[in-house]
């Protein structure tokens, strides 16, 4: 350094020719753990927050679940909606959630010749009466008994598990109102005995 | 050092030497942009509160002087400047002169041409509309190519180094070279061409970059510099290596994914994300700041005007622009802070208070090395210290008041109005310390020009020597 520097810049800075070194002390494992816990947090609040990268979903909502929620709904839709719940409580365990039947426990809903009626008339007579006997779905031979797993439910429920069994997994047919249950609950009685298939085939569709 | 292997090493002298035009270029031009800029930020403060008082100047109103004042600061000052300290920084790590010197000499004209074209642009109102990145395209290209034939030189003095284990700096500076034509070019070709991007996508991208240049890219350069010139000046070694390689990483990492605003109306996955990267940079606040507090607890020296008071406080300043960019992303003080005057006084702390302030500071001690000549004043030093730290502050923390009470009465059009109008005050300052820097380096240039000139016609006019006229 020139000796003209001032005596300030003598004390204030070493004449240091050399370049600088560093030393290589190891980062210490609880910056790490910090940087796990802030990471976790992160997470949690991008799950919480984030939508999940759903470009449908702007603030002030959270998730597309949440979005779904504040949309507004058609009559047809509620009843779908409803028809699913039921038919997973009540249905899918031998159905399946699918509606594609279970080897030795029930035949298959989706495409069945029995679900893809004209009407729902018939159909609703099995949940309603129960079914008993030799049957054929779909060209393979069912012998077994089904109670009347639908007696306990309100027509408009009834109707929505039809509605939705009839217009989903490929099954294109027509909804079902609550005053066709209404009226097939009359016609089976308070106690009814299970149908057959072939006492089935006498009812219209 | 040097009398163990006198046949490598290079004296320091000659390092410094190799850098001294180059760097005079780069560095007279910054301090002169430095100068303007500031000038044109008092004059956007001035007609923000008076709107008339240039009514017959429309290329000073509020929204030409604003945007030049902001381009100035960053591509005219922190820009060049940090380009050469950097080429001077990896001269001497590397112990050998600048390599293809010639080229960042071109370089530095071509950038400070492209500064000068784009700020006559923005006051006759030719710009692109995008704050940070106002400069027209001719401007953009010119500085593109500038930047990129300054880096080569750079890293081809890198290349050159004996000692082939890389010391911190190396790696904040390389990235930092990297770094700037990645984000400058994706930008512009994004938003400043014929075929933009449509929508909602030019905000995105245009946060991205103002984040990633004055965020990411200034902390890189201020740490890379700070990081090597505060083992220099106080003697001591870095503490540690492996602190500061944790910082690097972390910082890039997160900093990146941060700088859209909570309550950008974007899709709510963008806006959690870059929150959720702003709260990480916590990791690399908590790294930096331990490198700092383990590195000063050795130093004994205390002056606060010498160039080690510079890089200590403009180093130290890195933390609380950090902390407050962290804090203006946490939900419960975005709701208040946001689109307020906070966040403008957070990105002014974090050019103002500690790219440039680290700047200046090395700068400073630089500019006495190439030159082999003390300073023609020295004791602005110091007072420009003093003015810029209160400076700074008297600009600052007026404005962070000002945006939280901002933040706290939407519908108030004088909300802060008080705050806002203090501030100026600290710009003035900052002003004033700027013209001693100016005065410093110019005044240098010019005596050394004139040694220039009389050694050549000194030996011009030399009367030659009695062997020389028998012959």
């Amino acid at each position: 350094m020139n000796d003209d520097m001032s005596d300030e810049s003598k004390s204030c800075s070493l004449p240091s020719s050399t370049e600088p070194t560093a030393t290589r002390s190891t980062v210490p494992m609880w910056i790490f753990v910090v940087t796990l816990l802030l990471l976790f947090l992160g997470f949690a609040f991008f799950d919480k927050k984030g939508g999940w990268f759903d470009v449908r979903v702007y603030a002030p909502y959270n998730s597309s679940e949440e979005l779904e929620a504040a949309q507004p709904k058609s009559a047809a839709a509620v009843a779908m909606a409803a028809g699913k719940k039921n038919y997973e409580t009540y249905c899918g365990s031998c159905h399946g959630n699918d509606g594609a039947g279970k080897i030795a426990q029930a035949p298959p809903l989706s495409g069945s010749e029995w679900v893809m009626t004209k009407g729902a008339e018939r159909l609703a007579h099995i949940p309603l009466a129960g079914l008993g006997g030799p049957i054929k779905v779909e060209g393979k031979d069912w012998n077994m008994n089904m109670a009347a797993m639908g007696a306990g439910l309100s027509d408009t429920d009834l109707a929505a598990v039809l509605t939705y069994i009839r217009g989903s997994w490929g099954n294109k047919m027509g909804e079902v109102s609550p005053d066709d249950i209404k009226k097939v609950r009359a016609e089976v009685g308070k106690a009814p005995q299970p149908y057959t298939g072939e006492k089935l085939m006498t009812m219209p569709e | 050092m040097k009398t163990q292997d006198p046949r490598a090493k290079t004296p320091d002298a000659t390092i410094d030497a190799s850098c001294r035009l180059p760097l005079l270029v780069l560095f007279n031009g910054a301090a002169l942009w430095l100068v303007l800029g500031l000038a044109l930020s008092v004059i956007a403060s001035l007609t923000f509160h008076k709107p008339e008082i240039f009514a017959c100047c429309p290329m000073l109103s509020y929204g030409h002087a604003q945007a030049a004042a902001n381009d100035l600061l960053v591509y005219g000052f922190c820009v060049p400047a940090a380009l050469g300290v950097m080429l001077w920084i990896f001269a001497r790590l590397s112990q050998t002169e600048l390599v293809l010197s010639p080229l960042p000499f071109i370089a530095a004209h071509l950038w400070h041409l492209g500064v000068l074209v784009g700020l006559v642009a923005i006051l006759t109102g030719n710009t692109s509309g995008f704050a940070w990145l106002e400069f027209p395209r001719a401007s953009a290209m010119l500085l593109g190519v500038a930047f990129v034939l300054i880096a080569i030189s750079a890293v081809a003095t890198f290349g050159q180094r004996e000692e082939r284990e890389l010391y911190p700096s190396h790696w904040f500076l390389l990235a930092a070279l990297l770094w700037f034509p990645w984000i400058y070019s994706t930008a512009n070709l994004l938003l400043v061409t014929n075929w933009p991007v449509r929508g909602v996508a030019q905000s995105i991208v245009h946060w991205w970059f103002t984040n990633n240049f004055i965020f990411v890219w200034l902390a890189l350069v201020g740490l890379g510099v700070v990081f090597y010139l505060l083992p220099k000046l106080t003697g001591q070694p870095l503490r540690s290596k492996f602190y500061a390689l944790f910082a690097f990483w972390t910082l890039m990492f997160f900093g990146t994914w941060a700088g859209i605003p909570a309550g950008a109306p974007v899709p709510a996955w963008l806006p959690t994300l870059s929150q959720f990267a702003s709260m990480m940079l916590v990791i690399p606040i908590l790294a930096v700041a331990i490198v700092l507090v383990k590195t000063l607890r050795g130093a004994k020296l205390f002056c606060g005007g010498s160039t080690y008071g510079y890089i200590r406080l403009g180093g130290l300043m890195f933390l609380p622009s950090a902390v407050l960019l962290v804090a203006a992303a946490c939900p419960q003080y975005s709701r208040v802070l946001e689109f307020t005057w906070f966040g403008a006084a957070q990105v002014q702390l974090h050019i103002l208070g500690f790219g440039t302030i680290v700047l200046l500071g090395a700068i400073n001690e630089i500019v006495p090395l190439i030159m082999d000549k003390p300073l023609p004043f020295k004791k602005f030093v110091p007072w420009q210290f003093f003015l810029s730290v209160v400076g700074v502050a008297l600009f600052v923390i007026p404005l962070l008041i000002a945006g939280v009470q901002q933040g706290h009465s939407n519908f108030e059009p004088n909300a802060g109005k008080f705050w806002l109008k203090l501030s100026m005050g600290g710009l003035v300052l900052l002003l004033l310390g700027s013209l001693l820097l100016l005065t410093n380096l110019f005044l240098m240039t010019l005596k050394w020009k004139i040694a220039l000139v009389k050694t050549v016609a000194a030996a011009v006019v030399a009367p030659l020597e009695n062997s020389e006229v028998k012959s």
